[in-house]
């Protein structure tokens, strides 16, 4: 049933608030959560709704992400007929190589869009972490005959200032009022960027927006769609959690919050595993005096010292005497014996050498950029 | 037609290995779980795709569903090939006739068909009984250095030990004299690891030969081997000194699951150029918890511990809760020890659960061990070397 949708995944967006994380990478292609990227979460939960059509559309620092997501083989979606798609800005008539907003990138790809084959497309931004069932959100837009749906959720931690799209709902599910990139959102529900409609609809959206010289899909097209009444946009409410990565502050408190594990069973329920690329790493060793607390640890680490709340990626090594709190470490990263470090978000392959001292204000993370040796 | 392969290997993976007890009841030995998120087959199949080999035949017969879901495309091993790969290879018809695999020399007869779609010059042979890391394309040079007609794989044992093994008897220059099974005076300690290379002209001829004699009980090392030998047929030893260890017995798994607590790993699996490489089953890192202690263990994605773990191996998907204890055990996948538990030396099977307050296993004697999707009920004893299965009942 749900073959007859597709998913596009736009990863345009790149954010200096992330500081050194996002230097080399799109936000997407942002390590979390121990073993994963951003982008893992959506295309898993895309996948998991039953979608064999996935089309990343990439504009900048994109060679990490497609180095990630390969052929697609790790989501199932390396197939004969559809799959991944993924499609980095090239320069044509139409194409001018750098996007301004959704609606230019999807007018770049417009081949892409007009080559599938499916009714409907699921449209997504990247910058969100969750994992909703896409099936639930599928089934609920078709029965309700609504034009657009919109994907939402109550969680007030999503608000920010100048940024976003917010919508008043009401009792049928219809979208009653929205603001967009508020100075204060006023608004209780902020949207996920998530919306499924017909593939059809939305490439006659996107042509007349075009036309109309328009950039911003959420202020040009759906803004005033609500205010005219012109089109049914209706919403559907994700209960579970969800994370805007757009600071190092709202991503370390991603993965401060997943060391909760009623958190973090909200966040990879049984039935939709997030899928990311493997890499054959053996399981994680403890040593003899390893004191482990409170803390996520992905395969392939070497733990000889002591871990309070934090979070190991695979590969990273705790040498004897090293004390590590508050931290997250990146794939490969070092602490040695006798270093000490807090409220610290060390990047791939950084090491921190013997007996260094490092303590970030919590809420103010330090990042040590990839491959640093302190 | 395909195209030529120089060396097609062939995998054993049949036998029921009934010295597992309740450990193989569900799942044929090669699908057995080990390491924390291995199973035994792992082995053998990283080692072909490491060492160049890269069309692979299963042999299966015995309780094959777990393990036919465990290989499905190739794909964890770089083997889902159009141009060769992993093929799963169960008896099957052929014309009238139909039967199963009658002994190891039987089952490659059977399948000679199969072998000869790719032409090959050599056969590797293997068993999915050991863990061990090996260069089979260096072995394969050394078949071909020697002008050799079959090569055996062996590995020196503890003297003591020899009398438990195949054992060959060779010269300096490593040419085979004598092949011994489990002889009571062993002359030599070089023992066969079941791994062998023939040249598959030589091979076709005795596998047809050994067929056609009814009194042959169609087996590699009772019947195909002595025969080569006594023909003087070249067969010559290739030693290997790494880490073989056999995981044929609940005792020996244990122990080569304790063997990857010890430092430094005699068995490396960090090592980035010999990957061992296994089916993903997609879980989130693993979480220790406030007030958990862990120590001298190894731990795998998806596993949650909420109590104590000491030189343990943890399984994905198990789940150590509040007051429990773990000591000297092998958790595998999807098991659950329940509050207050307490385990020692012991393996727990796959999706098992310990009820809470329980005992499973003993400080010293035989390992205990708990079957697949057993529950062991809250408030009862299981002593050491005791094996509960679904049938056992408590007191």
């Amino acid at each position: 049933m749900l073959k007859d949708v597709m998913g596009v995944i736009y990863t345009g967006e790149n954010d200096a608030q992330l500081r050194e994380l996002t230097m080399t990478r799109a936000i997407a292609a942002l390590p979390v959560a121990g073993r994963y990227r951003v982008i893992d979460f959506l295309v898993s939960s895309l996948v998991n709704g039953g979608m064999r059509n996935v089309g990343v559309i990439m504009q900048k620092n994109y060679h990490s992400l497609m180095d990630h997501l390969g052929s697609g083989k790790e989501w199932d979606l390396h197939g004969k007929n559809d799959g991944l798609y993924v499609l980095p800005p090239f320069l044509t008539r139409e194409n001018v190589g750098v996007y301004t907003g959704v609606l230019d990138a999807l007018r770049s790809n417009t081949n892409y869009l007009s080559r599938s084959k499916q009714e409907y497309v699921v449209l997504c931004n990247s910058l969100i972490i969750s994992n909703p069932h896409m099936d639930a959100f599928v089934q609920y837009h078709m029965d309700s005959g609504a034009d657009i749906t919109l994907m939402y959720t109550k969680d007030p931690s999503m608000a920010r200032d100048e940024y976003g799209c917010y919508i008043n709902v009401d009792d049928n599910g219809r979208v009653t009022d929205m603001e967009v990139e508020p100075t204060h959102p006023n608004l209780p529900n902020t949207s996920m960027d998530i919306m499924i409609l017909k593939r059809d609809f939305l490439r006659q959206l996107v042509d007349k927006g075009v036309a109309h010289g328009q950039h911003a899909l959420n202020r040009d097209i759906i803004l005033p769609m609500v205010q005219g009444q012109t089109a049914r946009i209706n919403a559907w409410e994700h209960k579970g959690p969800v994370w805007l990565m757009d600071s190092v502050q709202s991503y370390f408190r991603f993965n401060m919050d997943i060391l909760n594990s009623e958190t973090r069973k909200a966040l990879f329920p049984e039935d939709l595993p997030v899928f990311t690329k493997v890499r054959d790493e053996m399981p994680s060793r403890y040593g003899d005096n390893a004191t482990v607390v409170n803390t996520l640890v992905a395969d392939g680490c070497i733990i000889e010292g002591t871990v309070e709340n934090s979070i190991l990626f695979r590969g990273v090594r705790v040498a004897p005497g090293a004390h590590v709190k508050n931290c997250i470490i990146m794939q490969d990263g070092q602490v040695h014996s006798g270093a000490y470090i807090e409220n610290c978000i060390l990047d791939k392959q950084a090491v921190i050498k013997r007996n260094a001292r490092l303590i970030g204000p919590s809420a103010y993370p330090i990042v040590i950029a990839k491959n640093v040796v302190i | 037609m395909l195209r030529k392969k120089t060396c097609v290997a062939m995998l054993l993976a049949g036998g029921q290995g009934s010295r597992l007890g309740i450990l193989t009841k569900q799942v044929a030995k090669p699908a057995v779980p080990y390491g924390g998120k291995y199973r035994i087959i792992d082995f053998p199949l990283s080692n072909c795709t490491n060492s160049g080999i890269d069309t692979v035949g299963v042999l299966t017969q015995y309780q094959p569903l777990e393990l036919n879901a465990y290989i499905g495309s190739g794909a964890p091993w770089d083997l889902d090939l159009s141009n060769g790969g992993v093929f799963v290879l169960p008896p099957y018809q052929k014309g009238k006739v139909g039967e199963w695999y009658r002994g190891t020399a039987n089952a490659i007869y059977q399948n000679m068909a199969f072998i000869e779609q790719y032409h090959p010059d050599y056969v590797l042979i293997l068993s999915g009984d050991h863990i061990y890391k090996m260069d089979y394309n260096r072995m394969l040079q050394f078949h071909i250095r020697h002008g050799a007609d079959a090569t055996i794989a062996v590995r020196e044992v503890p003297w003591e030990e020899a009398s438990r093994f195949g054992i060959m008897n060779t010269d300096a220059d490593a040419n085979i004299l004598e092949f011994e099974e489990k002889p009571k005076q062993p002359k030599s300690n070089k023992a066969s690891m079941g791994v062998y290379i023939f040249t598959w002209e030589k091979l076709r001829k005795y596998l047809t030969e050994d067929e056609a004699d009814k009194s042959s009980s169609n087996d590699f090392g009772k019947n195909i081997i002595p025969k080569m030998l006594s023909e003087k047929q070249v067969m010559v030893a290739y030693d290997f000194d790494g880490y073989w260890k056999d995981v044929g017995t609940i005792e020996s798994l244990w122990e080569a699951n304790m063997d990857l607590l010890s430092t430094p790993m005699p068995i490396d699996l960090h090592d980035k150029k010999w990957r061992i490489y296994a089916r993903n089953p997609g879980y989130a890192p693993h979480y220790i918890a406030k007030g958990a202690t862990v120590v001298d263990s190894l731990i795998t994605e998806g596993s949650e511990v909420y109590g104590h773990v000491e030189h343990s191996v943890l399984f994905a998907g198990v789940v150590i809760e509040e007051g429990a204890s773990v000591q000297d055990a092998v958790i595998m996948p999807g098991s659950i020890i329940r509050r207050g538990a307490v385990v020692r030396r012991a393996i727990v099977a796959e999706d098992a659960e310990v009820g809470a307050g329980s005992f499973v296993g003993e400080e010293e004697g035989n390992i205990a061990v708990v079957g697949h999707s057993v529950k062991v009920p809250a408030g009862v004893k299981v002593t050491a070397g005791q094996q509960v299965d679904a049938q056992t009942t408590f007191n």
